[in-house]
């Protein structure tokens, strides 16, 4: 086979700090400490609430139309 | 990749699948040397046409050769590409084959007739250089009076329906002025701003007064983040280039295209991007000089150049272990690669250390010290030529430390 380009190395974005960090099996961030899996649920879990609110946004805005 | 990022994404972003069969999805190409403009940081050195530039025939036959490669995105640069008098020949070749045009330029010559007459043609988009406000970007670019002209060509393109975009240089004059220059150009109506720092390369190895020092990484990041969250919500995507990085607290937010996750993924000379010079040289990147020319399409055939040649491959056959200085041991080594070829091949005399990087230069910062170039060699004179500059590592002066104090240092 022909020779591929460089696959690029993937990384995780940390949501502590929103630095990428390695996939090198670590659980915290190397750079700010932050458990990266707790970080990304609340960071999920922030997502989902700014989410419902904008939906509770939108809905108020139709009633009053 | 969901269909609806798919569409969004420009023609010149490279996926996996392109990355694995090396399909030279943006390619550059100078058509010319002959430039109206005699800018400071030239790497070229433009202004007369090379000796032995392609005819016509040769270039159109090369546009079918492109296209046979995949390519989708051929961007026309100079010199000025516009003083090539069969230029939109080539403009309608390459739309004839599929693929998008767009053309960067000075636009100091740019006229309501050369932008209807490119129109016509099929050219899709232009690039404008603005770099800095009124009389340092005519300081830059060598002519009094290129500023307005540049603003005016800029206005023209977005008359006739083109895609507009500034490309701009980020420099010592550059910089104090960058978010001025985000104002003049979302007044102007531009919807993009490619962002590269000036590179030690050609007239500006001359001018190392001019180049960016490897600490002001920490005053370049947090600005490029604050501009693109700013010049989003305003119309205004920013396009950091591949010398622009990397990773720090801000990587995610100068790069990314709809997507929080995407990052430098080290460079890609050579893999998904081509630099054609004038005279049919073939090279990896537009940058490049004369060490990673794979070849010339009068002597082979682009395919052949483009998939065999050594010089072509340095960037995939690349390891941490060809690294050295800081980036061999440096934590994002694996996946960064020492960033851009060009900037430290033109700073350090060769690839595999490059010390204009905000993870290096915050690095540096949490031990108290940081990185100066001092130029030890002067560049001959030739067309993307480089001279050769010496690291020295010193102690921040008290009153410039940004040190945050908690920071964990991970490099060795
Ligand atoms: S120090 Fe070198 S390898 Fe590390 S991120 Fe910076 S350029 Fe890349
Ligand atoms: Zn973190």
């Amino acid at each position: 086979m022909a020779e591929t380009g460089r696959i690029p190395v993937p990384l995780r974005l940390c949501r502590g700090c929103r630095r990428f960090v390695n996939l090198d099996g670590r659980e915290d961030c190397v750079f700010c400490g932050a458990d990266l899996a707790a970080a990304e649920a609340e960071h999920e879990a922030n997502l989902a609430e700014m989410r419902r609110a904008a939906d509770a946004l939108r809905e108020a805005l139709a009633g009053l139309r | 990749m969901d269909a609806r990022r798919a569409e969004a994404l420009p023609v010149r972003y490279a996926g996996l699948d392109d990355i694995v069969k090396r399909v030279p999805v943006s390619v550059v190409w100078e058509i010319t040397l002959a430039c109206d403009l005699a800018c400071s940081h030239c790497g070229s050195r433009a202004g007369r046409r090379r000796r032995d530039e392609l005819s016509t025939a040769e270039a159109l036959d090369l546009v079918g050769q492109i296209a046979e490669l995949g390519a989708r995105d051929v961007g026309l640069i100079g010199g000025e590409a516009y003083l090539r008098k069969d230029w939109l020949e080539i403009v309608a070749a390459i739309r004839a084959a599929g693929m998008r045009c767009d053309l960067q330029t000075g636009g100091r010559n740019l006229s309501e007739a050369r932008v209807a007459a490119a129109a016509a043609a099929g050219l899709c988009g232009v690039g404008i250089s603005i770099d800095g406000i009124g009389a340092t970007h005519d300081k830059v670019r060598g002519v009094p009076g290129s500023y307005e002209l540049a603003l005016a060509a800029l206005r023209r393109v977005r008359a006739h329906g083109l895609s507009s975009a500034v490309n701009s240089q980020i420099n010592a004059y550059t910089l104090p002025q960058l978010r001025e220059m985000m104002d003049v150009i979302i007044d102007a109506g531009a919807t993009n701003w490619q962002l590269a720092i000036t590179t030690a390369m050609g007239n500006a190895a001359d001018h190392p007064e001019m180049l960016l020092q490897p600490w002001q990484m920490l005053e370049v990041m947090p600005l490029l983040a604050e501009l693109a969250v700013e010049g989003r919500e305003r119309g205004l995507f920013l396009q950091p280039a591949s010398n622009v990085g990397y990773f720090g607290p801000h990587e995610s937010t100068i790069r990314n295209v709809l997507d929080p996750e995407i990052f430098f993924h080290g460079c890609n000379a050579g893999d998904t991007v081509m630099g054609i010079e004038a005279d049919g040289t073939i090279k990896g990147c537009p940058g490049l000089g004369a060490d990673y020319a794979g070849g010339n399409v009068r002597e082979r055939r682009l395919k052949d150049i483009w998939e065999n040649s050594a010089p072509i491959a340095f960037n995939r056959r690349r390891t941490v272990e060809d690294l050295w200085g800081f980036c061999r041991t440096c934590y994002y080594a694996e996946t960064c690669m020492a960033g851009c070829t060009w900037t430290s091949h033109a700073l350090m005399g060769r690839a595999g250390n490059n010390p204009m990087c905000h993870h290096r230069a915050l690095e540096m910062d949490a031990r108290g010290l940081r990185e100066r170039l001092v130029k030890v060699r002067d560049a001959p004179g030739r067309s993307f030529d480089n001279g050769e500059f010496e690291i020295v590592v010193e102690p921040v002066p008290p009153a410039a430390s940004t040190r945050v104090p908690d920071r964990i240092a991970v490099n060795g």
